[in-house]
């Protein structure tokens, strides 16, 4: 960094790195620290949260890949993610398969159906697209409820997943789960930072602006569409596939058209095209419902809905959802711009002149 | 510099329009025009120096188009009309046909024409018809099929069914034979004398424009570089040089064309 | 005969959903994600207004719910999509589908998820060969969507409105500088489109009992409206009966559990061989 301004850039490498700014590196050390400490004090309550919190963020940064950065709206997410829980039960199960394989295998799968639910991106934008991955996620779970109703304990019951061993640690009870989830969700941040700030991220961006103009400058669109859909579907498929060790159970109710959409709540709500606003919009997603929740326990109780308190949770996503769009569209990461910004202008702000001014 | 004889009660007074798209892009700056009744106005001029944006400023723009007219006034028929939706412009008698896309062209002949059509205003789809009789063969035809000329012969005709008591018309030669361009041109002039319909026309064909237009303006970098009677622009030098191509038949020396271009720049 | 008649009252439901996703869609090229929701919502609206009313007046009933359906998609034009014009579609849609979570919650948070039937008329007009029965409903069902799918096309092919209406869907800026406000068009076409909604959901409801699950009819009436093409409402009639008959067909001849998956499996048929409909124009796909 040149001495004198701590925002004067002089080559690429500066630009490019995933912290430019050296309290960004502060504050993220003290984060990290501030998490790894969180299991010592915390609830266990907190921490279940907290790991619920983390599977979001794995998807939903596999989500932004595709939607923010490649531009391609998926309708699928949640196939994908079921994906990666049945193939996880599947392995278990049947071939009693370990932790450190079943979920690699999960993800190649998961990868693999990507790959195929890609395909009619290269023919399609936008709608279409979103149509098509629409009929692809009902397809996708019609198979896995006919398995499920075959081959589970009974049709509703779900199938049962043994907790996972690593070595002779046995994986059980939030501390440890928070710890393996916190992992993977740094992982998974970094994974998708490096992949953004990368050629691969850039031309994603570039398709996902003009997808002809990408073309015309050398960027092979099929290749990086299907690269964006397997790289999207594979994180899917690795939340789906450590979820379901999580929960211990699968069943195929739990991967519904909702679930998909609230996963692009997460990235609209958070901010599209942005890492850091997929794990902003994870955490606000998640902890959304225990929010309202909390909100009318501390309402008097002859002013509490009863059962219509699950409806307004259902309906919050859908508000959340359109005030973001409609008043926000660039999501909570916008909000935290427009912030550092101000301090970092401060206290040189910048105005816009009147008319009577520019004369 | 000839200036225009002063006027009591111009039909359209714009006065330092100044539009900018996308909060950053500047297309036109401080742009004054006046249009009296009856008159046929001309404004001419390179690509990209604002001919279309003022037309457009003045129609009117849409909420979800990102641009704005950031400064100036216009004033039509004594009201202004500044930051009004297009539909209420059109309504109160400005009418514009554009560049492009300036019919419905999924919808047949007959179908554009009778788009507003209303019971007191069938009288003016005859008028319209017999100005065009080209159009009456073509009434089941797919507007999208017609030819260039034919389209354009439409657009006027469906601008003119909103009884409009200004006409712009944007590019009118864009695409058409020079042929067709002046026979619609005399159209025009016809219109223009049988209905004393004022019309603001936009041209690159400048010949054309200052043969039916009595005044004319030249637009260059956003800006009214010049401005004066159709006849006293036809006849000057600079306009002939740049616009009119040719000038005095021969071609000028090198160092002569440098100054003119430098003289342009400081205009723009 | 009978398998005939199930096949075209089903078909004209699927036909009236889809008529209103092709008019939302020819007018603003906005794919409305909600309008499964909108129609079932429609049918409970029904199903009140019908207690309310004095009497149980079938017409006075069909009149307020028309109303307020109307009402329903001016609403969620002027509240929504009216600040989203020049907007990617995705955006759009993704209100569509925010709108779509939202009346589903309406559905138990206002009516408690109950499961409830709407009355246009049980009374056995005859009685096949077989057993099978035709119904007032069916009738009923066949003339709404006769009467309302001409009342379409002699609107849009003969009146000025329905000129207007089709050029502000073409061009919405030209339509403005021709004297059509076109706020008012897409006002009107969602609020027809909500109409066509509210209309299938009582007579969806009228057939079988309604729940928050039957939203799932409005992906039904999407595929209808992708078979016949997005932008096409003589598409929507075909769509409609050709995804009935599949149903039909499929539940009968096959197994009546894989009728369930024959929308998105027709869906996924259509987007691999002809996305844009059998009426549509190819060159939608690459409008939105």
């Amino acid at each position: 960094m040149a001495a004198g301004s701590p925002y004067l850039r002089v080559s690429y490498a500066e630009t490019n790195r995933i912290f430019p700014e050296p309290y960004q590196r502060v504050v993220v050390t003290a984060a990290l620290v501030a998490l790894l400490a969180v299991p010592f004090f915390g609830s266990g309550y907190l921490l279940h949260l907290m790991n619920l919190t983390f599977l979001a963020v794995i998807g939903a940064v596999g989500l932004n890949l595709l939607t923010g950065y490649c531009g391609q709206v998926s309708l699928g997410h949640a196939s994908f993610m079921a994906i990666g829980a049945f193939v996880t039960a599947i392995l278990t199960n049947l071939y009693a398969a370990p932790f450190w394989l079943a979920v690699p295998a999960s993800c190649i799968i998961g990868a693999a159906v990507g790959f195929v639910v890609g395909l009619p991106a290269l023919r399609f934008r936008g709608i279409y697209l979103a149509i098509t991955t629409l009929a692809m996620h009902y397809a996708i779970i019609f198979i896995l409820t006919t398995y499920q109703a075959k081959f589970g304990s009974s049709a509703t019951a779900g199938i049962s997943i043994p907790a996972p061993v690593i070595g002779s640690w046995q994986i059980e009870g939030g501390r440890s789960w928070y710890y393996v989830l916190l992992l993977t969700g740094v992982a998974t941040v970094l994974f998708g930072l490096n992949l953004s700030r990368s050629y691969v991220g850039r031309a994603w961006v570039a398709i996902r602006d003009r997808d002809i103009a990408a073309a015309s400058v050398g960027i092979n669109v099929t290749r990086f569409k299907l690269l964006a859909f397997v790289t999207s579907a594979a994180l899917a498929a690795l939340a789906g596939s450590l979820g379901a060790y999580f929960s211990g159970v699968v069943t195929v109710e739990a991967y519904t058209l909702e679930l998909a959409i609230l996963y692009l709540a997460m990235i609209i709500v958070g901010g599209m095209g942005s890492i850091a606003g997929s794990v902003l919009g994870a955490v606000f997603m998640t902890l959304l419902p225990f929010w309202i929740e909390h909100g009318f326990d501390m309402l008097p109780p002859n002013w509490r809905l009863g059962s219509t308190s699950y409806g307004l949770q259902e309906a919050a996503i859908g508000i959340v959802i359109i005030l973001f769009l409609l008043f926000e569209p660039k999501g909570l990461i916008e909000i935290y711009r427009r912030i550092a910004l101000y301090f970092e202008r401060w206290p040189f702000r910048y105005r816009e002149l009147s008319p009577a001014e520019r004369r | 510099m000839t200036t225009q004889p002063a006027q009591t009660d111009p039909l359209l007074d714009v006065r330092q329009l100044e539009v900018v798209y996308n909060h950053v892009a500047t297309a036109v700056q401080g742009v004054s025009i006046e249009v009296r009744r009856g008159d046929i106005v001309t404004m001419i001029g390179t690509n990209g120096s604002g001919k279309t944006t003022t037309l457009r400023a003045i129609s009117g723009f849409l909420p979800a188009e990102d641009v704005a007219i950031t400064d100036g006034t216009i004033v039509f028929d004594k009201t202004s009309i500044v930051g009004t939706m297009p539909h209420l412009i059109s309504r109160r008698g400005i009418v514009l046909v554009p560049e492009r896309s300036k019919l419905f062209e999924t919808l047949t002949v007959q179908e554009n024409l009778h788009f507003n059509l209303t019971r007191q205003r069938r009288e003016i789809r005859d008028k319209v018809l017999g100005y065009f009789p080209r159009l009456a063969e073509r009434q089941s035809q797919v507007a999208g099929y017609l030819s260039g000329g034919e389209k354009q012969m439409l657009a006027i005709g469906m601008a003119l069914m909103c009884e409009p008591k200004l006409l712009l018309v944007d590019e009118l030669s864009l695409g058409l034979a020079p042929i067709v361009t002046h026979e619609i041109m005399t159209i025009l002039q016809t219109i223009n004398r049988d209905l004393g319909l004022a019309m603001l026309i936009v041209e690159q064909n400048a010949a054309a424009a200052l043969g039916v237009a009595s005044f004319g303006y030249v637009l260059e970098g956003g800006r009214v570089v010049f401005k004066g009677p159709a006849a006293t622009l036809m006849q000057h030098q600079d306009i002939k040089e740049f616009y009119l191509g040719g000038g005095e038949g021969k071609s000028r020396s090198y160092r002569d064309l440098r100054q003119y271009a430098r003289k342009r720049r400081w205009w723009g | 005969m009978e398998l005939l008649v199930s096949i075209i009252v089903l078909g004209t439901t699927y036909a009236l959903l889809a008529a209103g996703i092709v008019i939302v869609y020819k007018a603003s090229r906005v794919v409305n994600f909600a309008h499964g929701e909108l129609a079932i919502v429609g049918a409970y609206v029904f199903y009140s207004v019908a207690i309310m009313m004095p009497g149980h007046s079938l017409p006075l009933t069909i009149a307020v719910t028309a109303i307020v359906s109307v009402i329903f998609g001016v609403i969620v034009y002027f509240a929504l999509m009216r600040s989203l014009l020049g907007q990617p579609t995705f955006v759009a849609a993704m209100v569509t589908i925010g709108v779509a979570i939202i009346f589903k919650a309406a559905i138990v948070v206002v009516w408690q998820s109950k499961s409830v039937g709407v009355n246009l008329g049980r009374q056995i007009l005859y009685t096949y060969p077989g057993g099978g029965r035709l119904t007032a409903v069916d009738l009923i069902t066949v003339i709404a969507g006769v009467l309302f799918f001409a009342a379409m096309f002699g609107f849009f092919g003969y009146t000025r409105l329905g000129r207007q209406f089709r050029g502000a869907a073409e061009n919405p800026l030209l339509a403005s500088q021709r004297q059509v406000n076109v706020n008012l068009i897409l006002a009107l076409a969602w609020g027809t489109a909500v109409f066509a909604a509210s209309l299938a959901g009582v007579l969806f409801g009228s057939r079988s009992m309604l729940s928050p699950q039957s939203t799932i009819i409005g992906l039904s009436g999407l595929t209808a409206a992708l078979v016949g093409g997005l932008d096409s409402l003589r598409g929507a009639i075909i769509g409609g009966m050709l995804v009935a008959t599949a149903t039909f067909i499929t539940a009968r001849l096959i197994d009546p559990a894989l009728s369930e998956a024959v929308p998105f499996a027709i869906l996924l048929v259509v987007m691999c061989w002809r996305p844009w409909g059998l009426f549509g124009t190819p060159e939608e796909l690459n409008r939105v």
